[in-house]
Order: C-alpha cells, then sequence, then structure tokens
C-alpha cells in the first residue's frame, strides 16, 4: 500500500498539479442474516483500489482503478488531471485549501475480539439462538443479524502527509416480524434496520445479549399486530434513545454540513436551511440543547484518527445552549466561514472521492435522570421507540418520523401500546419545544450505518450519542 | 476494448473460475466497467470523478450449504481467494433444505444496449453537456446543479449447471436543478446513447421552472386533485416494487398482493409491468443469476396478476421458471423487477392540467419513505417545481407539501394520463398522470 501511495504521489508532483492526495485502500465486510433459525445470507466481501485527487488549474479532478499494479499509477494520475483539465474549464473561483499540518501517523481502532478473526461458526451460532428465541403465533419471520467492516487505509498527500489507518466496526440486533389480519408490525432490538452498530470489535454483538431480549422483542411485536393506531393531536413526547438519534442526524447532523450549506449537494440530497449567516447567531433550539460533532469518542461509529484530507479527528460544538455554532467542514469548504477543517471528509471507498460526513454528532446529555425519571415527570404523553421510517425536506426543515412502538404516558406512568406511530414538525420549532434531556447514565452511542450521501452514491457510517429527550406540543398520528 | 472481447475474456475467466471449484454448485457473476460523472452546481463544475471498477460475484453450493464471497479484481489470487472464502461460509453454515440447486441454461434475447459514443465520452464531452445546461439556465438568469453520467459495463454470468450469459451496456444520464432567488426547477433525461441526451433542453425545462416557481404561496394541507409528472410516478412505481412486487415479499407475506393474486388491488386504469428487453427503457437481456429476461404484467387492469422471482423464489412458489428478476447472490431480497413501465392513457401533460378545476403539479418528489407495507403508504416531500391549478391553469408556484398517502389506493384514482410514456431514471417508462384526492399532510418555508 506504501509503496503504491508513495509512487503515486511522485506521479503527481512530476504532473505539475497543485495539490494531490492518493487513498490505497481495502475494505473487507462481513454480513450475516440469520431468518426463522437457519443463514439467510452469509457474505464474504473484498474490496481493495486505489483513488487519486488532483487540484489542477484551480480545480478537482478524480480517478480510481481496482488495479493495484505500480504500472498503473501513471495511467491513473493522468485520468485525474485529464478530468480535472475538464472541470478547469467551467470552474469559479479556484479552490482553496485551509491549511493541515502534514501528519505521519498510524491509527487503529481498538477491539478487544477481531470480528473477522472469530469462527464463523460462533457468530452464526449466535445470532441462530437469538433468531429461534424470538417466537409468537403471528411472528412469522424472525430474524438476527451482524456485520463487521474493516477498512485499511494508506493516505499520502502532496504536502507531505503518510497515514495509516486500520478502522473496524461491528454491530448487530434482533428484529421479529408480526404477520396478520392484513397487518404487519416489526419490533427490533437494540435498534431497526439490522441493529446497532460502533468502532469496535465482536465484543460489541456479544454484550447486546441478542438471545436474551429475543422473548420480549416478539412479544412485543405480538402485541403491536393488536394495538391501536397512535391516534392524531399535538403531544408531549419522549423520545428514545434510537430515534433521537435519527431525528439528530437528519435534522442536525445533514444541515451542518457545510457542503450542503454552499449548495454543494443542491441538486440530489438538497441544501440546508442553516445558511453560513445564522453562524453564531440563529437560535436552533432550547437551552436544553448542546450538540458537539466529536470524531474521538470511543466507540463511535463515526471515531477515527484522520479523516480523507489527513485532518486529525476532533470535536466540533455545533449546537450550545440552543445557539448554532459550527458546522462540519472540509479542507475545501471551512475557508468559507474563515475556519480550518473540522476534519469530516471521509469516502466511503477506494473508488469515491471524500465528501463531508457525520463523525458522531451528539446530543451532549441534560439533567432528567434515566428514561424512567422522565417518564415519571410527563404527566401526559407519549414515549416514542426505535425508529421505522424517516423523511425530511431537501433543507432539513420539514420532517416526519415514524416509531416502531409507541406508550402512553398519564400521571408519570406507561399505559397504552400504540401502533403505527408517528410525529412531524420544522426542525427549530421541534427542537425550541425540547425541555428536558436524560442525564449521562442514560447517554449512548447509537451507530447510523446506512447513511446516503453524493454522486455517484455513497453510504457511510456514522455515530449519535445521545440521552432521551422531551418535547412540547408535537403533532403526532399523522394518517393516510 | 470492444465489448464483445471484453465479454468473452470475461466470460473464459469466469468458466476457469467455475471449472477450478471443488463446490457441487458454482456460480460466479463478473462484472468489469467504466463510471464517470461530472457535476456541477452554481454553473461551475466542483465534482468530477471517474473510477474503472470491477466485480465479481462468486456462490457456492455444497451439499445445500450456499457461501457466497465477492472481490473488486479479475486478478486469479483475488477470484481464487473469494471462491475459498465462500466455500468457508458453506461449511460453516447449515444445510437450505429447500435450495432447488442453480438454474439451467435458458435463451436469452438480444438487447441492443451498447453505444461507442457513451463509452468513449471523454471528461470534456462531459463537461460540454454541463456547459450546455448551464447556459440554459444562465439564459434565464438561473443557476444549475446537477450532474452529466456516462457508463460502460460488461457483466458475464456462468455457472456449473452450463448458464454462460454475457452482456454489455452503455449509459448516459444527465439531471439538472436550476434555481433562481427562492424558486427552483428540475429537467432529466437518460438514454443508452449519450448523443440522444440533449442537455440544452434539460437545461431549459428546469430554468423555466425555476424562473415559474419563484416566490411560492403557502397553501394548506389537505387532498388536493394532483397532476405528477414522470419523476414523481417513478418514485412511487420504485416504492411499489419494493412493497408488492417482489416474489419474496410475496411468499413471506409482506407484500401487500400477499394472498391477493388474482384480486382487484387498485382502479382499472393501472396496468404496472416489468420489461427489460424493451428498447424504451435501458435494456438488460438476463438477470444476475444469467436468466434471460421476461416481460411480466405484475397488475392488469387494477387486478394483481404476477410477482418478479429469482430461480429459487420461482421454485418456492411452485413456478418452474424464473421471470428474470434475479438479483446478485450478495442481495438478500433475491429478486426485484428494475425495468418497470406504467400505462398511458389518450391524454398529454398540457391537457391532464387543462381539465382540472383545482388542483397541484407536482415534478417530483424528495425522500420518500415507507410508513405502511401491507397499506402501500408512504410519506415524503415534493421538490423543485410545484404549483397550483385553478380552473386548468397554472396560476401560481406553492411551497411544498408533504404528502401521506396509501399509493395503491391513490393510484386507483387515476383519472387520466398521458399517451407519452417518458424514460426517467430508475430505469421507469412512465406516463404523466391525473390522480384525484391525494393527501397532502404537512408544509414547510419554502
Amino acid at each position: 500500500m506504501k509503496d503504491l501511495a508513495q509512487r503515486a504521489c511522485e506521479v503527481m508532483a512530476g504532473s505539475g498539479v497543485a495539490y494531490g492526495d492518493v487513498r490505497v485502500r481495502e475494505d473487507r465486510k462481513e454480513t450475516i442474516a440469520v431468518k426463522n433459525g437457519r443463514p439467510e445470507q452469509v457474505t464474504a466481501d473484498r474490496s481493495a483500489g486505489f483513488g487519486v485527487r488532483v487540484l489542477v488549474d484551480g480545480a478537482w479532478g478524480f480517478f480510481a482503478s481496482h488495479r493495484l499494479e505500480r504500472e498503473a499509477v501513471e495511467a491513473v494520475v493522468g485520468e485525474a488531471v485529464e478530468i480535472a483539465r475538464a472541470s478547469a474549464r467551467l470552474r469559479g473561483e479556484a479552490v482553496h485549501l485551509a491549511p493541515v499540518s502534514p501528519a505521519r501517523a498510524r491509527y487503529e481502532t481498538p477491539t478487544a475480539k477481531d470480528p473477522f478473526a472469530v469462527p464463523l461458526e460462533e457468530k452464526l451460532a449466535l445470532l441462530t439462538g437469538a433468531s429461534r428465541a424470538m417466537k409468537g403465533p403471528n411472528v412469522k419471520l424472525a430474524e438476527a443479524f451482524s456485520a463487521a467492516y474493516e477498512m485499511r487505509q494508506c493516505f499520502a498527500s502532496t504536502e507531505g502527509a503518510r497515514i495509516e489507518q486500520r478502522i473496524v466496526q461491528t454491530g448487530g440486533g434482533i428484529a421479529a416480524t408480526a404477520i396478520g389480519g392484513g397487518d404487519l408490525q416489526v419490533r427490533s432490538y437494540p435498534n431497526s434496520f439490522r441493529g446497532n452498530f460502533a468502532t469496535g470489535g465482536w465484543e460489541y454483538v456479544e454484550a447486546m445479549n441478542l438471545a436474551g431480549e429475543a422473548p420480549r422483542v416478539a412479544e412485543e411485536a405480538e402485541a403491536l399486530l393488536a394495538a391501536p393506531p397512535c391516534p392524531e393531536g399535538k403531544r408531549t413526547i419522549i423520545l428514545d434513545g434510537g430515534q433521537l438519534a435519527l431525528q439528530v442526524h437528519e435534522s442536525c447532523g445533514h444541515p451542518v454540513e457545510l457542503d450542503r450549506v454552499l449548495g454543494m449537494e443542491l441538486s440530489y440530497a438538497g441544501d440546508s436551511f442553516l445558511t453560513t449567516e445564522k453562524l453564531g447567531t440563529f437560535r436552533y433550539g432550547s437551552e436544553q440543547v448542546t450538540i458537539a460533532a466529536d470524531a474521538t469518542v470511543p466507540g463511535g461509529l463515526g471515531t477515527f484518527g484522520f479523516d480523507d484530507e489527513g485532518v486529525p479527528a476532533q470535536r466540533t460544538p455545533i449546537v450550545e445552549a440552543g445557539t448554532f455554532v459550527g458546522y462540519l467542514t472540509s479542507r475545501e469548504t471551512a475557508p468559507a466561514i474563515g475556519r480550518t477543517s473540522s476534519g469530516a471528509m471521509r469516502a466511503s471507498g477506494w473508488n469515491r472521492i471524500p465528501l463531508v460526513r457525520m463523525t458522531n454528532v451528539n446530543l451532549e446529555p441534560g439533567a432528567a435522570g434515566r428514561l424512567e425519571d422522565l417518564v415519571a415527570d410527563t404527566d401526559d404523553g407519549l414515549l416514542m421507540m426505535t425508529n421505522r421510517s424517516w423523511s425530511i425536506d431537501q433543507k432539513r426543515l420539514n420532517f416526519q418520523f415514524g416509531v416502531e412502538m409507541c406508550r402512553e404516558i398519564r400521571g408519570g406512568r406507561l399505559g397504552q401500546m400504540y401502533k403505527n406511530a408517528n410525529y412531524t414538525g420544522l426542525t427549530p420549532e421541534f427542537w425550541a419545544s425540547c425541555d428536558a434531556v436524560c442525564s449521562a447514565g442514560a447517554w449512548r452511542l447509537w451507530g447510523t450505518p446506512n447513511c446516503g450521501k453524493g454522486e455517484p452514491g455513497q453510504t457511510a457510517r456514522v455515530g449519535h450519542g445521545v440521552s432521551p429527550a422531551r418535547f412540547r406540543g408535537v403533532r403526532v398520528g399523522v394518517k393516510a | 476494448m470492444r465489448p464483445d472481447q471484453r465479454e468473452t475474456r470475461l466470460l473464459e475467466t469466469a468458466e476457469r473460475l467455475v471449472r477450478s471449484s471443488p463446490a457441487d454448485e458454482t456460480e460466479v457473476l463478473l462484472a468489469e466497467g467504466r463510471a464517470m460523472l461530472t457535476r456541477f452546481s452554481a454553473n461551475r463544475i466542483h465534482q468530477n470523478v471517474g473510477a474503472e471498477e470491477a466485480w465479481a460475484v462468486v456462490r457456492v453450493v455444497a451439499g445445500k450449504r450456499i457461501g457466497v464471497a465477492t472481490a473488486s479484481s479479475l486478478r486469479a489470487e483475488a477470484l481464487d481467494a473469494a471462491r475459498e472464502a465462500a466455500l468457508a461460509i458453506a461449511r460453516a453454515s447449515e444445510p437450505s433444505a429447500d435450495w432447488p440447486g442453480l438454474p439451467g441454461p435458458q435463451p436469452a434475447k438480444a438487447v441492443d444496449a451498447w453505444d461507442e459514443a457513451t463509452a468513449e465520452a471523454t471528461a470534456d464531452r462531459r463537461a460540454d453537456l454541463a456547459g450546455a445546461i448551464i447556459a440554459s439556465a444562465r439564459a434565464k438568469r438561473c443557476e444549475a446543479a446537477g450532474a452529466v453520467r456516462t457508463d460502460d459495463g460488461s457483466l458475464v454470468v456462468v455457472n456449473s449447471r452450463g448458464v454462460a450469459a454475457a452482456g454489455s451496456q452503455t449509459q448516459a444520464t444527465v439531471h439538472a436543478v436550476a434555481t433562481r432567488e427562492d424558486g427552483a426547477g428540475y429537467a432529466e433525461g437518460v438514454s443508452t446513447r449519450i448523443g440522444e441526451v440533449d442537455a440544452g433542453e434539460i437545461g431549459r425545462r428546469a430554468a423555466l421552472k425555476a424562473v415559474r416557481s419563484r416566490q411560492p404561496r403557502a397553501v394548506e394541507p389537505g387532498r388536493y386533485d394532483v397532476v405528477l409528472e414522470p419523476a414523481a410516478v417513478a418514485e412511487w412505481l420504485e416504492y411499489l416494487a419494493w412493497m408488492a412486487f417482489s416474489g419474496k415479499a410475496l411468499e413471506e407475506g409482506r407484500s401487500p398482493l400477499s394472498g391477493r393474486m388474482g384480486e382487484k388491488v387498485t382502479g382499472e386504469a393501472v396496468t404496472i409491468w416489468d420489461n427489460g428487453l424493451d428498447c424504451r427503457t435501458i435494456p438488460q437481456a438476463f438477470d444476475y443469476e444469467g436468466m434471460p429476461k421476461r416481460r411480466i404484467t405484475l397488475i392488469e387492469d387494477g387486478m394483481a396478476k404476477a410477482v418478479a422471482t429469482n430461480y429459487a423464489v420461482a421454485r418456492r412458489l411452485g413456478k418452474w421458471r424464473s421471470t428474470g428478476h434475479g438479483l446478485p447472490a450478495t442481495s438478500a431480497g433475491e429478486c426485484l423487477p428494475l425495468h418497470l413501465f406504467l400505462k398511458g392513457g389518450r391524454s398529454s401533460a398540457r391537457r391532464l392540467v387543462a381539465e382540472m378545476k383545482r388542483g397541484l403539479v407536482v415534478t417530483r418528489f424528495h425522500y420518500t419513505n415507507i410508513l405502511d407495507p401491507m397499506k402501500t403508504v408512504l410519506t415524503g416531500m415534493t421538490r423543485d417545481g410545484t404549483f397550483l391549478v385553478e380552473d386548468g391553469e397554472i396560476v401560481a408556484p406553492v411551497r411544498n407539501l408533504r404528502y401521506t398517502e396509501n399509493v395503491l389506493e391513490a393510484l386507483g384514482r387515476m383519472d387520466g394520463a398521458s399517451r407519452r410514456l417518458v424514460l426517467v431514471r430508475g430505469p421507469y417508462v412512465v406516463p404523466t398522470v391525473r390522480i384525484r384526492g391525494v393527501q397532502f399532510t404537512g408544509t414547510t418555508e419554502f
């Protein structure tokens, strides 16, 4: 890897580029899906190649190849330069990169049990046991999942950076699907859409106690089939960690990506309501709301040593006591707000350019105690648990989220279960209505392994630390 | 390299790998090609990328135990490693009792999906197209954002039962969002041939919408008659395919068509089919198991008629043949229709609007998602050109709206469709349609 990266830097330097970097990268992925007690899908993926990004005449060019051969380097650099020259024909202001000290470093995710070294039979046994423990007359699909990712990369730039990283991410979960009477209800643990994820090893999945939670998950799926739909109205709601993590992701994480704000994603994912003149003054939420992007938090799915421009992982304040104070940025975008890069540029593979991506965008804990304390403190409301669907407009204002399960709260106690619950609102109004966030003891990290962005499409794995929180006067129970 | 030469090389590589496999059954999918994309924003190119890529999927079956592994290289050591990884998975797995075996060979019809000019399009050619869009936008004092993409690729599928399918495809895709002040408009074009994509016209259409959608008026949520343009129609079809048209979803009882085949599931005006062989789409001769693509009618005159299958799902559903909709062996979903068509009517997009007393025109949707798969309830936002119609005339742009709607029911209220079908990204081939009483449940600030 290092030799190829060095050679690419030499060729780039000899090609007259103003700046160039190369990522030589190998990804491994193992996905396991067990359905109704039997392996449904077990796949081992490997993807390796290198991508070269150059600045020529103030414009970008990128080309990548699966041919991990020294002989391929000149042709790949040549393609990148040719592409950059075509970009320069239709460029605006020349690209200027915020400065960064070229690092020579190595970073590796700490793991107790390398997920790729754990025998497949052992992983299948854990998941099969969990799947078989989900039983019920209407539970037609009892699924258990795991996935492990390893990214090995050598980053080198014409500025002299040489960075090697090995990032390991692991996760899993279970889901019971109850089907009956023309209805379908899913209950998941610890999170929907194949579970929860973190940087770390197989120990993370073992600690989930999937088999132990399986009977409850199946019972709740059954109960949801019989439950009434969530009534319409304006209510106080409490979001559990899994749902709140996605709320942060969609309504805070994406709108603070500075490339979106500058229009670079306009035609696809959209732009942002958090335009640059709002920085430092805009009231994003209530005083309870403090949010930071932190790529250094141990175990976060968005935790790493350096981003894909060689910028060190760091913590960036985003919202402080309700006031919008910071963006996720890159070396190209940060100068637009007079700052240096926040170290948020990441690519999904060797064949993609880095984009501004979330790291771990975390809602800081408050003082409302445990989830049980917050429920007890709520006279009339709804507890909404585990995401089922999400949708938000292209400026990240109007959102609507569906959850797997909802419980009525009366007099500080949990009551009636509702199915098909959802809530909707506008981002700043919603966060302004936040009047309580649970304490540090209830704070935990959630992984979002399927964050889509960019053209060609890229999927990033990002993290969100949250503790449950309460919101007042939220519209719920939207029906077709 | 000529596509036939590349196909021959890929076939030889795949056959060698299949022959060397000790498994009872082996399937090898190899793909190779280039994907190039020029992205622009604020009337300038800001991202410009390309990649030469390869993909190998090896599926082995040993005593009905299945293993799948992939590689991103066509080198012998990478392919051998993938085969060994698949064998290791198979050895660790339990037998799949209902595994019907890999499919045997079936003759596939040839399709014309290759265009030399698209395969050889340079960065300068893509910049020319981006420039044409930007020029059209500037002519209307708009800014343009979007992408020009060209792809070329060859795909082969070989298995130990004698399947040896090979094909090549090119695709040129252009889309643009034009903006002016608080107005936005969208247009797109897609074809196997770059020469058939009129970038200037795409830019003009997007810019015209942007100009007309300035100073949008807020309208109250509620039920509106709606004219859906092709990109919006395609988005609903895409989600319907995921929810309803997979044989695996039907088999597992999680499709809204489960237990309802042969029944009326929507209005009589609705006929949806899939046909990868039709030259109006981006044609594909065979699926990812090497089975020939077949035209299947999914909904006919409102009645549920069929679902898409791969070979294993077909056999589990009691059929002998795959419909030719197998996904790569890496996909747990197994099968999906990828070339959907919606039957048109006798009208035109212009007349559909002219006949409307009061309603909305929707250019496209944004961030659609599923609320209730069994009832086909979706939610999403409108974007890039939403207009109010009164007495047959567009009278004002409106702020974007959120819809929450059962789309099978909504399609059942379709009371008009254009005769002309349009190819949009997906690929889907669809008309402009008019639907009575689509439910909008929220608004936004722009």
